[in-house]
């Protein structure tokens, strides 16, 4: 078995250093903007919870390319090669988790990928809500979101 | 058990089959490829266009692939006639080749409009790499180009078009653009858009003549002034390939009619792609969907069958993106469904524009527009897509959402959606990469 992000919500303080890790492991420069893992505000920013790529098995984004430009590599995520991808944004509508990303600079299409099996999200996460464990995907959010949300639909 | 499989068209749909086959099947079966073309991907084309890639990288199964997979090929022929009853294929050529199963996979190829000139000097269509080349060494800085038609064609080489340094006209016969992939609030604001970027366009004019006239060509309308242009392309409509399978007693409606296992009526043919008339996953109803991704997921289905599996295929969502000069513009499922219940939200000054369609608290349908710098925007994309293929009963987020169309994430995720898609695979089983097919022994 290959391992996966677990995300823990109820631990995540909204601290965004899971972010700025993840966009400079990926990019060279700390630019959440450009972070393939994006925390989620619940409840008007009073919990968070960080939302990725569940590695999916089907990996629409990688039946869907075009031009095998998305593999599997050796952590098991899928994962962008970059001299394949032309940028037609194929796999980010058929991505049905919205995890899929786009680089308007580089043209290219991005992703979570695990950082090849030492994920910098996991690493930097001063609470453990992000934990790179040995253990089929899951929802991980669905519950804690579900929960979190009572009060937004009652708002008018 | 089929020993040999037959795939006619190697596009998509034809290529996806070919590799499932080699990766489903227990023995190893003999598969033989009938394409016009050399396989490639008409999806890059437009990046070929703008020569961001190489011709090299537009092919999708070199000689060299298609020989390491084990398939024999007839490249450079059509398929020319079809006997269900012997299990023979006949070639352009006059080959016939026999088979114990066999896919259509012939495709779709382009119209043009049936007018005087339509076939000149100067015109193309954009549909082949034959065409892609052609329009690539006619196309100079400063050119004037005339794109006829504004569909998803059109709008996929638009961005091309603009980055070699041409000027763009649109010209449609439609009162709108896109008529057939979003509706009119979103078609205004991609025509303002378009017009904030130096593209002319100009909707609900019929298209009467195209002449000659000192060099250049000249776009005459029913109504309203000519157009003069170095170069006309016609993105007028496309046909499905279906002539050749006259007398083949196949049954044909507006594409070859497949079950749930992509099986026509004929019980050892099946077929994939643009060509084949399969089920839409939303409504239930028949459909021909000429896209990318159901091509890839026919083919797969079909593949496997073709190799002994029993996989049941629930139906393909209709999903188009295109970018616009750095506007994401996308829809799904039953975007146009008359019956469907509404909301929208537009935020004209980005410009960022959602429709949600509903029936009772599932999403079936939804229109997304906006700036593709926007990391939002691409995750909604997605999200809504998740939406509208799972079908998640979304419950009183359908009166939040109606409130607050571009809040999606929460809704998504606190439907308990990633939970819903986490089984669903096409074939029952977790993809391979595509570098992992088995090679022949």
């Amino acid at each position: 078995m290959t391992s996966v992000l677990v995300i823990h919500p109820e631990k995540c303080t909204g601290c965004l250093r899971c972010e700025l890790a993840c966009s400079y492991v990926q990019t060279g420069a700390f630019q959440p903007a450009k972070s393939v893992i994006r925390v989620a505000p619940f409840e008007g920013h009073t919990s968070y919870a960080p939302y990725t790529c569940t590695q999916c098995a089907e990996g629409w984004c990688m039946t869907a390319c075009p031009v095998g430009a998305i593999t599997i590599n050796a952590a098991g995520a899928k994962d962008v090669v970059d001299d394949r991808c032309v940028g037609c944004k194929l796999c980010t509508i058929a991505c049905p988790y919205g995890t899929m990303f786009y680089d308007p600079d580089t043209r290219k299409a991005f992703k979570c990928n695990l950082c090849g099996g030492a994920p910098a999200c996991a690493e930097a996460c001063p609470t453990a809500a992000i934990t790179y464990d040995d253990t089929p995907t899951a929802d991980w959010l669905g519950d804690f979101a579900h929960e979190r949300t009572a009060r937004l639909l009652e708002l008018r | 058990m089929a020993r040999r499989h037959l795939i006619i068209g190697g596009g998509t749909a034809g290529i996806n089959a070919i590799r499932t086959i080699r990766e489903e099947e227990g023995e190893r079966s003999e598969i033989t490829l009938v394409s016009a073309e050399r396989p490639y991907s008409r999806m890059v084309l437009p990046y070929y266009l703008d020569r961001s890639i190489a011709e090299s990288h537009v092919y999708t199964a070199s000689a060299r692939v298609l020989a390491d997979w084990g398939v024999k090929t007839h490249v450079g022929r059509r398929a020319a006639r079809l006997d269900t009853k012997a299990n023979a294929c006949t070639l352009d050529d006059g080959t016939t080749v026999e088979y114990d199963d066999c896919l259509i996979a012939t495709g779709s190829s382009a119209v043009r409009a049936p007018v005087p000139g339509a076939d000149g000097r100067a015109v193309h269509s954009f549909w082949t790499l034959d065409e892609a080349r052609a329009v690539l060494g006619a196309i100079r800085p400063r050119s004037h180009v005339v794109l006829v038609g504004a569909g998803f064609i059109a709008f996929t080489i638009l961005n091309s078009i603009l980055s070699l340094g041409a000027r763009l006209t649109i010209v449609e016969v439609a009162p709108r653009i896109l008529p057939r992939m979003i509706d009119e609030t979103g078609a205004d604001l991609v025509a303002r858009w378009l017009g904030d970027h130096g593209v002319s366009v100009r909707a609900g004019v019929t298209l009467a003549r195209i002449a000659d006239t000192k060099g250049l060509k000249r776009l005459v309308f029913a109504s309203g002034p000519a157009i003069t242009c170095d170069l006309v392309i016609m993105a007028t409509g496309i046909k499905t390939n279906l002539e050749w399978l006259q007398g083949s007693g196949v049954t044909v409606n507006r594409g070859v009619v497949v079950d749930e296992h992509l099986r026509s009526s004929a019980p050892s043919v099946f077929a994939a792609g643009d060509v084949a008339e399969g089920r839409d996953l939303i409504s239930g109803a028949a459909a021909v969907h000429a896209i990318e991704p159901t091509a890839q997921e026919h083919g797969r289905v079909a593949g496997a069958n073709m190799a002994g599996r029993d996989v049941r295929y629930r139906g393909s969502v209709l999903i188009n993106i295109v970018e616009v000069c750095h506007l994401d513009v996308a829809s799904f499922g039953a975007w146009d469904d008359p019956k469907a219940e509404v909301a929208s939200g537009v935020k004209a000054d980005r410009p960022a524009y959602r429709k949600l369609l509903w029936r009772g608290d599932r999403l079936t349908g939804a229109i997304i527009l906006g700036p593709s710098s926007d990391i939002w925007t691409t995750n909604d994309v997605g999200m809504l897509k998740g939406l509208v293929q799972s079908g998640v009963a979304l419950g009183r987020f359908k009166a939040h959402l109606a409130r607050n169309p571009f809040d999606i994430k929460p809704a998504f995720i606190a439907s308990k959606t990633t939970g819903r898609l986490l089984d669903e695979t096409i074939l029952g089983r977790p993809a391979k990469a595509p570098g992992d097919t088995p090679v022949a022994v």
